[in-house]
């Protein structure tokens, strides 16, 4: 029992970060990111390629926040004149194609064979045992660290000009070139977050594979983001530590449901995901936490 | 070489249908279709269902696939896309990863998710001038141009179409005009699912069926209706064609298994340098 | 009985008022200039007319008959013809196309071929005629307006609204789109015009209805309106 509700801490903890990262950059800054599982994947497998190269953990983790943030902003780039839909599609094909690469490149990753002997940090010091545990305790202080870091990114100039630009079309177009440089700093910002969830997946399976990582991630992302609400951070963490950790903890329901297959349960709990996102989106519009902001109108 | 190009063409008008699917669903409702993977896989199953636990033929079951997929298609029309009419185009666009997360889910729930194939008899490839040409790709060939030929009939020369391309062009000056908005966008969904569900079929027939295979061919899909310019279905062709060819002389220099990147690079040079698609924005013409 | 009457219209947006108890009626073959300055809720009126804003109090009468909770799609198929302000032909379609579509989606008064209908179109603005086969966006804004009214009159409606005709054309197009829209006017149609251009939309109508402020501050005979020194120092502008 103490290891399901470890396990299911663990997991939601890392998806309430990548929710934060989707929140800053969709939420806040309207840049659609369909690949973000992508990018999360980046992460998790710099951080383990690193580690088990021999880089402390938290030099490889380091190197994931840095490679990610950077990997977002040349995506970024590539779609940088267009509208939203075309950002979407970018995003997803990098994603895509970053899973093909890994799946097959095996002299880098080993491909599907996973790579196995990820060190958590600090697990030198951990006694026996403890080791989920203290996980736990490192992944709540990241997810503390990013949750004060981007609450004081909305609430700065910075903040106010994505919002901004993001609902009026005609601010966007009187910051001219600077709308770039904000597409690209959300992006990069919102990267280096995916970088820090992407790591905390290595570090708490401590083996990585390619099967482990798809659109299922994304979808959960966006579901904390249009649950909290878009744009409220403390709504992520709500919907994360609610609806997440609900659907997380459904796993476990199989020795309660035995009519169904795992496979099958798995299906259904994927199925409830993607009804209950369009769901939330017809009759949950503004979502739980309304947005920080003086002035209250949305489309 | 022959043989690529030969190749690179089966492969385009495979990517073709999905493609006009989805340049037809986004010039009509104004947003970008993700479940359009979903809607491949969909229909595949929906005729699997037909052709293997029921035993017909795969001609009818393709037909009565086509139905279910159709019914399925308006139903998701009425329950997730209508209530977003009024919202902005980027809801609509999550609304449809959710959708498409939906529907891969019931495959998988009814059918599983190991592969499955159609039953249909393996025959032994032709040779003709040199090329090597399985009874598939001829079947593919055939479908995808009688598909097309019909799809620019109704395009072009009915009142159905007509309406279609108002509606596209000018949905306000449509309704105006006595079209019935709702009417034309419960037949682009008919005209969409039945040509999703076709390519569903003709994937299934050229390797098998899984729940992911629709998945694996939205970026594909995508890259080609970009590259003929997203509003325009008929350019959406031309440019299945073009990403087919490229994609399958770039197995000269690159592993097969990386056609993806193929069609993500191709997307990515394009997006840069020419935004509007290669074959300009306006639909067909002339 | 009047062709088109509005009876105490009150519409608006999102709960908010813009027209304040309008009416007006016009008789059958009849038309009406409504003109007034900017924000007067001329445009208001003219989507109240065609069915794409709803009233929250008032009657839309067509023919007689209650139009007022028919939609735009519904109201075209009762005989009313509507010609938008700038986007009103389809840009993609050829003019023949356009044509095409005008007819075919509402019943018609008349029992008439495309092919009949057209040429009566095509006599009515014999401009169009080297035009047919030509994509409606490359035609210059007069030539729109032309083939929008045409495509609007292809089902020959009893009434034709004309939505700012003069708007996005020089003086000298509009001045010649005026001289056509006299030609509409006598072709024996109903016609309901909202005009900036006040000189323009007056010399074109029998009669004249000032908006101000979403109330109708004066109506009556178009020739008189212009005229009236009062009307046209206060209201309409010295244009």
């Amino acid at each position: 029992m103490i290891s399901y509700l470890i396990a299911t801490s663990a997991l939601v903890i890392i998806a309430a970060i990548a929710g934060l990262a989707l929140n800053l950059q969709w939420g806040l800054g309207g840049l659609v990111n369909f690949g973000l599982f992508g990018f999360y994947m980046l992460g998790a497998y710099v951080c383990g390629l690193f580690s088990v190269w021999g880089a402390p953990p938290l030099v490889a983790m380091a190197g994931a926040i840095v490679l990610v943030a950077l990997a977002s902003a040349a995506t970024s780039l590539i779609s940088i004149r267009l509208s939203e839909d075309y950002l979407a599609i970018v995003t997803l094909g990098f994603a895509e194609c970053l899973k093909l690469f890994i799946s097959y490149e095996e002299w880098l990753t080993r491909g599907t064979l996973g790579i196995p002997g990820i060190v958590r940090p600090f697990a030198a010091y951990v006694p026996q045992g403890y080791g989920d545990a203290a996980f736990l305790g490192f992944a709540v202080l990241c997810l503390v660290v990013v949750f004060a870091v981007f609450e004081r990114v909305a609430r700065s100039p910075f903040g106010r000009l994505l919002r901004a630009s993001r609902e009026d079309p005609a601010v966007a177009d009187t910051l001219g070139k600077n709308v770039l440089v904000l597409r690209l700093k959300t992006f990069a910002l919102g990267g280096a977050a995916l970088g820090i969830a992407g790591s905390l997946h290595a570090f708490y399976y401590t083996y990585i594979d390619p099967t482990q990582f798809g659109t299922i991630i994304t979808a959960y992302a966006f579901m904390a983001v249009v649950i909290g609400g878009r744009g409220s951070n403390v709504g992520v963490l709500i919907a994360s530590f609610t609806v997440i950790a609900l659907l997380e903890g459904s796993r476990f329901l199989i020795d309660v449901f035995p009519v169904l297959d795992g496979s099958q349960l798995a299906a259904l709990r994927l199925f409830l995901v993607g009804a209950g996102l369009v769901a939330i989106l017809i009759f949950k519009p503004d979502g739980l936490v309304r947005e920080y902001r003086l002035r209250a109108t949305r489309s | 070489m022959a043989q690529l190009l030969f190749n690179g063409l089966v492969t385009g008008l495979l990517i073709a249908l999905p493609a006009l699917s989805l340049s037809l669903t986004f010039s009509v409702l104004r947003f970008a279709n993700y479940a359009i993977g979903a809607q491949i896989t969909l229909g595949a199953y929906a005729v699997y269902l037909f052709n293997v636990p029921l035993g017909w033929p795969l001609l009818l079951s393709t037909a009565a696939g086509m139905v279910l997929a159709v019914a399925v298609g308006l139903l998701v029309q009425a329950l997730a896309y209508e209530p977003l009419r009024a919202r902005s185009s980027v809801t609509r666009l999550v609304a449809s990863i959710g959708v498409a997360l939906a529907l891969e889910n019931v495959v998988r729930f009814f059918a599983g998710n190991s592969p499955r194939g159609y039953g249909v008899e393996i025959a032994r490839p032709l040779r003709i001038a040199g090329l090597r040409i399985n009874q598939e790709q001829i079947t593919i060939m055939l479908s995808v141009l009688v598909a097309l030929v019909l799809v620019w009939v109704v395009f072009r020369f009915t009142r159905l179409g007509r309406a279609m391309r108002a509606v596209a062009d000018d949905a306000d000056l449509a309704a105006v005009r006595g079209i019935r908005r709702g009417r034309v966008v419960a037949m682009v969904w008919v005209l969409a699912s039945a040509l999703a569900t076709l390519a569903g079929v003709l994937i299934g027939l050229d390797a098998t069926l899984d729940p992911q295979m629709g998945w694996n061919y939205v970026l594909p899909v995508f890259t080609a209706a970009i590259l003929g310019g997203i509003a325009n279905p008929m350019a959406a062709v031309a440019g299945a064609l073009t990403l087919g060819i490229a994609s399958e002389l770039a197995t000269l220099v690159m592993a097969p298994h990386y056609r993806a990147i193929v069609a993500f690079l191709v997307m990515a040079v394009l997006l840069l340098v020419r935004p509007s698609g290669l074959f300009g924005k306006q639909w067909v013409a002339k | 009985m009047s062709a088109f009457e509005l009876e105490a219209v009150v519409a608006g947006y999102g709960g908010r008022a813009v027209l304040h108890g309008v009416s007006l009626s016009i008789a059958a073959n009849g038309s009406l200039a409504v003109v007034g300055p900017n924000g007067s809720g001329k445009s208001t009126l003219m989507k109240t007319a065609v069915g794409l804003v709803r009233p929250t109090s008032g009657r839309v009468l067509l023919e007689g008959g209650d139009v007022t909770r028919l939609d735009a799609p519904g109201r075209a198929r009762r005989g009313l013809g509507y010609v938008p302000q700038e986007a009103n032909v389809f840009r993609n379609m050829s003019v023949r196309e356009n044509l095409k579509i005008g007819l075919e989606f509402v019943p018609g008064r008349v029992r008439a071929s495309f092919a009949q209908r057209l040429s009566a179109m095509l006599e009515l603005f014999p401009e169009l005629e080297p035009k047919l086969g030509t994509l409606a966006g490359h035609l210059s804004g007069g030539q729109r307006q032309m083939v929008a009214m045409a495509a609007a009159l292809m089902p020959a409606p009893s009434f034709l609204a004309l939505d700012e005709p003069s708007a996005g054309l020089s003086p000298r197009n509009a001045a010649l789109l005026f001289e056509v829209i006299g030609r509409v006017a006598r072709y024996g149609v109903t016609l309901l015009m909202i005009e900036q251009n006040t000189r323009l939309g007056l010399g074109a109508a029998d009669e004249g209805l000032v908006l101000v402020s979403g109330e109708v501050k004066a109506k009556g005979p178009a020739a008189g309106l212009l005229d009236d020194p009062q009307m046209r120092s206060l209201y309409l502008g010295s244009r």
